[in-house]
């Protein structure tokens, strides 16, 4: 809590000058924007990327006013769906570092990831005809109860982060056990596109649960944003705060953990999506979350969207795997925003 | 002895076990309307206990607490009725008008007379100039009064602060020290401390010793070197002022009696238990020299 020895209490007028003038509450740094006009300005940004994302393919460029079959069955849906996951996973992120008190925190840190990989890479194995997402959604849900299980008695985030990376690593060499035994050639190169996240070709039928849950998702989110805001500063501060606090946290994962199962179920392991979006928005709008979880949500679908793009096209007519490249870009803003320092 | 209609908080016969072993017991307590009050007790004496108590934050086994009469209510009745301002919370990268915004507890943005409440929180906090500050920024003072003015800002009738004045420079000390003095008979306030000093300028004093109250009364009376040595285990000169301020105490050294009264669990294992005074003398005196 602060640096002690930083300056005298009471000596305001040795601060720096530039942040306000006393006695003007409310007025921000020259050159910032409030934080409606960001969210404004991204979800703007995020219908551009959109419109980009569906103009461009390993076909090459087509209009978005000549609205072919093309794009109306195949580019259209899967950027929506872009949208969707990474919006689901950049939401999930906010939650789970909420509820963990660990901005470190990504929606698969839970043992999700494991428990998403096993099921799918055990379906794949299993049933090679059957599309692995459902299995893979049962598998990171069950996966996350198991280490809310096994970190059972009174809460303590390091505990659930200790018993998620645990549990993750066991499930890992599972799946790792199940590439390696299974006979099926076709498993290896199947299960690789899985597990580095992959949006396919969506139906538009498909989109409507994960468009529901997100949309409800970000919603709910974001009318306890205050709450979320309290629980930050400590379970007992926000209980001091009139918050009930096991409850909201319990409500937290559950949204968190559906929102990153469906997300596993549509496009397999997008990776990183749920960790940079959060903090790029925290940067954006500082800490409370009334602007933070729609400009995460809105930052998310953007990254995955144009990730998507760029996997499309960059080796057409191979893809790439969409979280391969939300990582390649992802790994290296992060680092960018890292050598800029703090906010 | 307070009369019971009078008082913000009340505790009866409140017993609190943690793991299995008695932490606090027997505890009867009552706080006036507008009374400060100070909890003085050596380390693992229950001081936070009680104040988690008081808070509504720790049931107890057995026997009651009631605020203003009754219980304490939820959500944004519970910060009108009672603030709390924790020793050491998790730093936050809220601005300081964001975090004492949310200690009004509100499940929306604040309206026009609430961020006049927020303001009023920041002058008496004189934190006006830094409202816009992100805490992760603030030095130790600064950081600790914004947390009593989150504590403050909605106007709760009782005011409950752990080591209020725990790292602080001199400087930040007399800081909170002017706080409390404008919060004096309008604001219920008690405080768990390890500075005697801040102790004897408060109304009455509790003195805690080993989860019960050892000692309750004025100033003057429970603040003796007789008491604080059984308590405390310190040999204590109290230095009254000539100008009729709160008096002043030199810790002169350890005591015996405390060994006599320790729980088991402050020495854990049987070589620290036959550690020789002069060896523990340093730590005990700088848990409590001001």
């Amino acid at each position: 809590m602060g640096t002690p020895g930083m300056g005298t209490p009471g000596s305001p007028s040795t601060r720096s000058p530039g942040t306000h003038a006393p006695g003007t509450p409310g007025t921000r740094l020259p050159g910032t924007r409030s934080p409606d006009t960001i969210v404004l300005a991204c979800a703007l940004a995020c219908a551009a990327v959109a419109m980009l994302a569906i103009c461009v393919g390993s076909t090459g460029w087509r209009s978005p006013w000549a609205w072919s079959a093309m794009i109306a069955e195949l580019r259209a849906p899967r950027v929506v769906l872009g949208g969707l996951v990474g919006a689901g996973l950049a939401v999930a992120g906010v939650a789970m570092q909420a509820v963990l008190h660990n901005e470190l925190a990504d929606p698969y840190v839970l043992g999700v990831s494991g428990g998403a990989s096993v099921g799918a890479v055990g379906s794949l194995a299993l049933w090679p005809g059957m599309p692995p997402g459902p299995a893979a959604a049962i598998g990171a849900a069950g996966a996350a109860l198991l280490v809310r299980g096994l970190a059972r008695g009174p809460y303590d985030p390091t505990r659930v982060l200790l018993a998620g990376v645990a549990l993750g690593s066991v499930l890992a060499s599972a799946t790792g056990a199940i590439l390696v035994l299974a006979p099926a050639s076709q498993l290896l190169r199947s299960a690789t596109s899985w597990l580095f996240g992959g949006l396919g070709t969506p139906r538009w039928s498909a989109l409507i649960a994960p468009a529901l849950a997100v949309t409800g998702a970000t919603a709910w989110l974001s009318a306890q944003a205050t709450r979320i805001d309290r629980i930050t500063l400590g379970a007992d501060v926000a209980a001091a705060l009139g918050v009930n606090v096991a409850g909201l946290r319990r409500r937290l994962l559950v949204v968190a953990v559906v929102l990153t199962a469906i997300a596993v179920a549509a496009a397999g392991m997008v990776g990183f999506v749920g960790l940079i979006a959060p903090h790029a928005a925290r940067r954006l709008v500082g800490a409370p979350h009334r602007h933070l979880i729609a400009l995460a949500a809105l930052l998310g679908a953007l990254l995955v969207m144009a990730a998507d793009a760029v996997a499309r096209t960059a080796f057409a007519p191979r893809e790439l795997p969409v979280g391969l490249v939300t990582a390649s870009i992802g790994g290296p803003v992060f680092l960018w925003q890292l050598q800029r320092g703090p906010r | 002895m307070i009369p019971v209609v009078e008082a913000v908080v009340e505790a009866a016969g409140v017993a609190v076990g943690r793991g299995g072993r008695p932490v606090l017991a027997g505890v009867h307590l009552a706080v006036a309307r507008g009374e400060q009050l100070a909890l003085v007790g050596g380390n693992g004496s229950g001081k936070t206990t009680l104040l988690r108590v008081l808070a509504g934050l720790d049931r107890p086994l057995t026997g009651r607490v009631q605020w203003a009469g009754g219980p304490l209510p939820h959500g944004v009745d519970r910060v009108r009725r009672v603030g709390v301002a924790f020793q050491a919370e998790l730093a936050s990268r809220f601005t300081i008008r964001d975090l004492v915004t949310l200690g009004l507890a509100l499940d929306r943005p604040p309206a026009a007379a609430e961020r006049r409440l927020v303001d009023d929180a920041l002058a008496l906090a004189a934190l006006g100039a830094l409202a816009d500050r992100p805490c992760t920024a603030l030095s130790g003072g600064e950081a600790q009064r914004a947390v009593l003015a989150r504590a403050l800002v909605a106007r709760p009738g009782l005011v409950l602060l752990d080591e209020p004045t725990n790292h602080l420079d001199p400087a930040g000390r007399a800081m909170v020290q002017a706080l409390l003095d404008r919060l004096r008979g309008t604001v219920a306030v008690v405080i768990a401390t390890h500075e005697l000093g801040l102790a004897a300028s408060c109304d009455r004093v509790a003195l805690l010793a080993d989860g019960r109250i050892a000692a309750l009364g004025a100033p003057a009376a429970v603040l003796t070197p007789d008491q604080l040595a059984a308590a405390l285990g310190v040999r204590v000169r109290r230095l009254d002022d000539p100008d009729g301020g709160p008096p002043a105490f030199r810790i002169i050294g350890a005591s015996r009696a405390r060994d006599e009264h320790s729980t088991p669990d402050e020495h854990s294992t049987p070589g620290e238990h036959s550690a020789p005074d002069d060896l523990r003398a340093p730590a005990e005196h700088s848990e409590v020299a001001a």
